[in-house]
């Protein structure tokens, strides 16, 4: 009794204050329920609303007339996720071609079809990929089975890896992604929306987000942003989200570039924007905060406790890349009191014959594996292997028998650079990467004291970053008390909350109650 | 925005400029000597004579043993500790530094000086010197020290020092006071501080005694390579030596003192059974001090209730314990460790005229204000005081036979 | 997007007090006291908490009676044009004064401490710029700065608080009353301005997400700063002996210096970035109260601009001092001593005004 007392003075304490947000609207939640008219302009004009057609680019509506009874029929399908060969063949030639004024509508079809009244039960179907046929004059819906998502034949993601959970990534074809997405989010909410961004190539670009989630202003920020782009041609989303950052200068990347659909659909269904563009085997999902970038698809794959645990392991790689050969040469030219009386003298009998300073010593070292990383990296797959071959033992060990540099420094730079291997973001890999060299040129000229000043000036930098409005370390700090995965994720049944600093049009994840 | 370049450009210059002229405190680490042992000996006029013990990082290298020896003295006059490190660059190569400072060494005879102090406070000054290090007093010249110093085991210096301090230590042989309780104990001016004792010069024959520790460093007859000996304590009063504790007298006063911590000590006590044979016991304590002062009287009143707790490992006069026989020789450790107690606090009052048991930090909380306690004067009051020690023996274990053969039996 | 509108939240704003509060103990705050009071600095520092209360009470009544007014505005309305200018003038002068005094004092310890070598002005240099790059960018980054690194620094602390009280002797404690109960007074009643700051923070009210993260945020912060400084203080008693602490410039030094971190013996580098981060957000904020003072004398909106400026002058001033450990004790004791009524009589005098304007009634 006391102890709850306690507890509740101190979340009292605690919680912050902020502006209420929204929850979600219950009249959609009516509508739905409802059975559909037997007038066939009146449910299109229902359907038509729900998928915010024609602003929904993939969701198809034709409307025919049926050969033989003259009456006027609609075909609704998703040709995202429906196999379109199908509708065509075995749906809407047969009834065009109808002359028998007798025949039902059943009979005309060579599919198997079912009957549906309630508009929820027929989205639910169309959502699945199947083909709704509404019929003048009759209060049902036909529901043909046509659901064709893309599966396996996409091929594995090469970036992101995960031990647990899907393989999948997107590939170069716009529709194949979507489907993807449309896949794991099968919600009539999900809109695509397409524009064409350039000029003279007219690139197509597909903006996806949820409509009962996704903020207005947000919304609005984006589509002006791309709407003024003024370009003749735009390949992929690669460049695009150059095109559209803020801050272009900038380390920190503010755009998350992902080529997994499950961690796009999390992204989504949170909130947050997905474009995705032909020629591009990625989404791009916004804004991004600096914890999108620092976790992982596998965080929530795995039970809560490896799942902390990889991330703390992330964070330790991610001090570990950015500060170890910084504090290395910080302690070993500044501080030399710190380091435990043996380990000194290691240090200092090994040092002794090496020509270059420390400093020097550890930035060719340095440079050294970022040559062999990006070598590496564009080496033809055959030759691959000889390369790590030749990284490792002429460079490791050569160069230390040769006296250009000292062991424990081998030991340190290779530390650093395994360690930036855990960061699975490209963007946030290579600001780690780059920030290490002012970090080590800083404990050079300064010690721990230049680390520390110019640490301090990161800090006071990334709070002030912001993506398409969004503080970039939200929502650790400025704090909403809404979702709280930062640096270690919650037990899932805790995760009630989409982010509060996107503003959602309905800020709890539970439906009803 | 052309402002703001030119504010750019002018940063972009301020580091630039920071970056060039920076490292001022750099010091490649390779770059330095690193000075594991500092000794100080009484040189001529207000000067002294600084020893360094240098170690030789070469022994570390992994790959081709070095011929070089494993560390290097030198000797010079000099005025203070600091400016020392500059003088020792005209011998040494590489830049002198205190930073892996293991312990100060310091001659008995300068120690004894009354300008000693002055030296001291030199090690406040230095920020490399941590006020953590042990300060060692040894008999002879530190620089003789030093030299004849030579340990067959441990070539690496530093940790010839670390452990040997850490084990005599822990054996209660030496006390466990660091520098900063001599700059401590001195300003508050209310005990005695102790030091470790040492030397390589051995008695010739070295002196018997009937315990084993009845001794000072030197007086222990060992033969052998090694002949350094850390034994006992050399006593400080206001700064400055006054005179020495044995061995015995330095685990007694580790008993006394709530502030020093005591390890697990062998000791020996004489057989209640049979006067020839002697007890071997392991003593611990387990339990604090109990101490109640009373100063209202005319004399000043301690009393002290020292429990400890015996282990008994071996008895030469092979008798095996009753009950009744264990309540005679605990009342005979009892009155023992009481003598050499009474004995040894006789002694600090009368010769020292001071204590090192800290009993002037429990006697503070008896004060109000800083005024009335140093109104009071301790140190002074400390000689006319009346202290009534009481040990509480406890036996534990008989060692891991406990009972032992009748040898008139096994004789037969 | 951001739905805060770059406004401080309860964390951020408390971030802000104890830091800027808890980095006091650092440096020689402590020292001024031990040597009045010897062993019974922390009593006095308890009595300094109850007699800041009623100040900080007083304050905090009248300021949450406004809504959206800073103390800049919340002063000109009850004191009027004049006499308003002319207080803000002061409080202005005592915290570009103050900041003077506090960064040279750390300039100071960083160059005796640990950079013995390296000349003062580019110590000096490089603990403004990065503190007037983070004021320069505005308080709403301070504090998330500040907040970011509050667990860190506080972990930092306790682990240093944690291994003194380890290491050192409780009976160091006695004489309980120290220098006697007159001095303890004497002393609690003219150092109050260690907390004189809380004043500093009305300036910034309008920069909270309401008034009630103001109140709450103040008491909180109060009580942590108040709980810390006890702690430490009893912590360098009990490791130096209120003897040997006299002669310490900086016991918080001093301390991590002598302690041990298992294997590790010499682990005051481990501390040092902790204590430089805490110092570079502290100095952060003193440089913005500074230059939201000038702006508001001066009617300067864009008062973010004269961050450079003020950074420049203080650099220039604060390297005026020679041997700065002795002097710098005096200019603080100084400073103590003027700013220590300002603190009592003007929280006393605003809420005797609004009383009389009937602030409080609507």
């Amino acid at each position: 009794m006391e102890k709850m007392r306690v507890k509740q003075f101190f979340n009292k304490l605690i919680k912050e204050e902020h502006p209420p947000f929204e929850k979600a609207a219950k009249e959609d939640d009516l509508l739905k329920k409802k059975q559909i008219d037997s007038s066939l302009a009146k449910n299109m004009e229902i359907f038509k609303e729900i998928y915010y057609v024609p602003n929904n680019c993939d969701v198809n509506i034709r409307d025919i007339e049926i050969g033989g009874t003259k009456k006027m029929a609609a075909v609704l399908s998703i040709s995202s996720i429906s196999n379109i060969k199908i509708i065509e063949e075995l749906i809407i030639r047969p009834l065009l071609s109808n002359d028998n004024e007798s025949k039902v509508i059943e009979k005309l079809l060579s599919q198997q079809v079912r009957k549906a009244q309630v508009i929820e039960d027929i989205l639910k179907e169309i959502n699945n990929g199947n083909t709704a046929l509404f019929v003048d004059g009759e209060p049902n819906a036909y529901i043909i089975n046509t659901s064709n998502f893309q599966g396996r034949s996409v091929e594995k993601a090469e970036n992101e890896v995960v031990v647990k959970g899907p393989k999948e990534s997107f590939n170069e074809q716009a529709i194949t992604n979507i489907s993807l997405i449309r896949k794991k989010i099968r919600d009539e909410n999900l809109i695509v929306e397409s524009t064409t961004i350039s000029k003279r190539a007219k690139n197509e670009l597909y903006l996806l987000y949820i409509k009962d989630i996704a903020n207005e202003e947000l919304l609005t920020t984006i589509r002006n942003k791309i709407n003024s782009l003024d370009v003749d041609s735009i390949q992929n989303l690669s460049v695009l989200e150059q095109y559209i950052e803020d801050n272009i200068y900038s380390l920190f990347p503010t755009i998350l570039y992902t080529e997994r659909p499950d961690r796009a659909g999390e992204f989504l269904e949170d909130g947050f924007i997905v474009l995705i563009m032909d020629n591009s085997p990625d989404a791009l999902i916004l804004p991004a905060t600096f914890w999108s970038f620092f976790h992982n698809a596998e965080d929530h794959y795995l039970r809560f406790l490896f799942g902390n645990f990889i991330r703390i392991l992330r964070l330790l790689a991610l001090f570990i890349t950015l500060f170890i050969s910084a504090i290395y040469i910080a302690i070993t030219n500044y501080h030399v009191e710190m380091i435990p009386p043996d380990l000194l003298l290691a240090i200092s009998s090994t040092r002794e014959i090496v020509p270059f300073p420390p400093l020097v010593e550890i930035l060719m070292l340095e440079i050294a594996f970022e040559l062999i990383r990006e070598g590496g990296l564009r080496v033809p797959k055959p030759i691959g292997p000889t390369i790590g071959i030749v990284g490792a033992l002429i460079l490791g060990q050569a160069a230390v028998q040769a006296n250009l540099v000292s062991p424990l420094v081998v030991i340190i730079v290779a530390l650093g650079g395994l360690s930036s291997f855990a960061i699975g973001d490209t963007n946030l890999n290579y600001t780690i990467r780059l920030m290490r060299f002012p970090f080590l040129i800083s404990a050079g000229v300064f010690g721990l004291y230049g680390l520390t000043a110019l640490f301090t000036i990161g800090l006071f930098y990334m709070t002030s970053i912001k993506s398409f409005g969004v503080p970039y370390l939200a929502p650790m700090t400025p704090n909403d008390s809404t979702a709280k995965d930062t640096i270690f994720r919650r037990l899932l049944k805790n995760e009630l909350y989409r982010p509060g600093y996107l503003k959602p049009k309905d800020i709890e994840k539970k439906a009803g109650e | 925005m052309k402002n703001q370049l030119c504010l750019r450009q002018f940063l972009f210059l301020i580091s630039m400029l920071l970056m060039l002229s920076g490292c001022w405190d750099q010091t490649n680490i390779d770059k330095r000597a690193y000075v594991v042992a500092i000794g100080i000996d009484k040189g001529e006029d207000n000067k002294i004579n600084i020893s360094y013990l240098i170690t030789n990082p070469e022994l570390s290298k992994q790959e081709g043993a070095s011929s070089e020896p494993a560390y290097e003295i030198i000797t010079f006059p000099t005025n203070d500790l600091i400016s020392a490190k500059n003088t020792a660059n005209s011998v040494i190569a590489k830049e002198i530094t205190y930073n892996m400072l293991g312990v100060i060494i310091v001659s008995e005879e300068l120690a004894k000086e009354p300008e000693f102090i002055r030296y001291m406070y030199d090690v406040t000054k230095d920020r490399e010197i941590k006020r953590n290090k042990t300060m060692i007093i040894t008999k002879e010249d530190v620089k003789t020290f030093l030299t004849e110093n030579k340990p067959k085991l441990e070539t690496r210096v530093h940790k010839y020092f670390e452990f040997i301090i850490e084990n005599a230590k822990n054996a209660g042989l030496i006390p466990d006071f660091k520098l900063h309780s001599y700059f401590s104990i001195t300003e508050s001016d209310a005990g005695l501080f102790l030091s470790p004792y040492a030397t390589t010069e051995q008695v010739p024959g070295g002196k018997y005694t009937v315990g084993e520790d009845e001794l000072l460093a030197g007086e222990l007859n060992i033969e052998g390579d090694s002949n350094t000996q850390f034994l006992g304590s050399a006593v400080f009063k206001e700064g400055k030596m006054i005179g020495t504790l044995n061995g015995e007298e330095t685990r007694l006063t580790i008993l006394l003192n709530e502030t020093l911590e005591m390890g697990e000590i062998y000791t020996t006590y004489s057989d209640p059974f049979n006067q020839q044979y002697r007890i071997s016991t392991r003593m611990m304590k387990r339990d604090k001090n109990e101490v109640k002062m009373d100063f209202t009287g005319y004399i000043p009143v301690i009393d002290v209730t020292v429990p400890v707790y015996t282990d008994i490992l071996s008895t030469h006069s092979m008798e095996t314990f009753d009950n009744g026989k264990i309540e005679q020789l605990k009342l005979h450790i009892e009155d023992e460790i009481n003598k050499k107690l009474n004995n040894l606090i006789k002694r600090t009052q009368e010769e020292f005229k001071g204590e090192p048991f800290g009993w002037a930090l429990i006697a503070r909380k008896k004060f109000w204000t800083r005024h009335d306690f140093e109104k009071f004067d301790w140190m002074n009051t400390y000689p006319n005081m009346k202290v009534n020690v009481k040990v509480m023996v406890t036996i534990g274990t008989f060692g891991e036979q406990s009972k032992l053969p009748d040898l008139s039996e096994v004789r037969d | 997007m951001d739905h805060t509108k770059g406004k401080l939240g309860f964390r951020e704003f408390l971030a802000i007090i104890i830091i800027t509060f808890g980095t006091k103990l650092t440096d020689n705050t402590p020292t001024g006291l031990f040597n009045k009071v010897g062993s019974a600095a922390w009593i006095t520092i308890i009595l300094m908490c109850l007699l800041a209360i009623i100040p900080i009470y007083l304050l905090t009544k009248v300021i949450t009676a406004y809504q959206d007014q800073n103390l800049v505005d919340i002063i000109y309305h009850l004191l009027g044009k004049y006499v308003g200018f002319f207080v803000i003038f002061v409080l202005w002068l005592t915290e570009t004064y103050s900041i003077v005094l506090s960064s040279s004092m750390y300039t100071d310890i960083i160059e005796t401490m640990y950079f013995v070598r390296t000349p003062t002005l580019y110590i000096y240099i490089i603990l403004i710029g990065v503190a007037a790059y983070g004021a320069k960018k505005g308080l709403e980054f301070i504090g998330s700065t500040a907040w970011i690194t509050l667990v860190g620094l506080n972990l930092a602390l306790f682990v240093v608080l944690v291994l003194t009280f380890y290491l050192g002797r409780l009976s160091y404690l006695f004489p309980i009353l120290g220098n006697g109960i007159g001095e303890i007074i004497k002393e609690g009643a003219s150092n109050a301005s260690i907390f004189g700051e809380f004043l500093y923070l009305g300036f910034i009210v309008t920069s909270l997400r309401s008034n009630n993260v103001y109140r709450k945020g103040i008491w909180t912060g109060f009580l942590y700063v108040s709980f810390i400084f006890i702690l430490s203080l009893i912590a360098y008693i009990i490791l130096f002996d209120y003897v040997s602490i006299v002669h310490l410039n900086y016991p918080f030094h001093e301390s991590i210096r002598y302690i041990q971190l298992g294997f590790l013996t010499n682990v005051e580098s481990l501390f040092l970035p902790f204590w430089l981060v805490a110092s570079f957000i502290r100095f952060s904020f003193y440089l913005y109260i500074s230059a939201l003072l000038f702006g508001a004398l001066f009617k300067i909106n864009q008062f973010k601009y004269l961050v450079p400026s003020i950074a420049i002058l203080i650099i220039f001033l604060g390297l005026i001092p020679e041997a700065p450990v002795f002097s710098l004790i005096n200019f603080r004791e100084k400073l103590v001593y003027i700013s220590t009524p300002i603190f009592y009589f003007l929280p006393l005098l605003l809420w005797l005004m609004a009383k009389r304007k009937g602030v409080f009634k609507k």
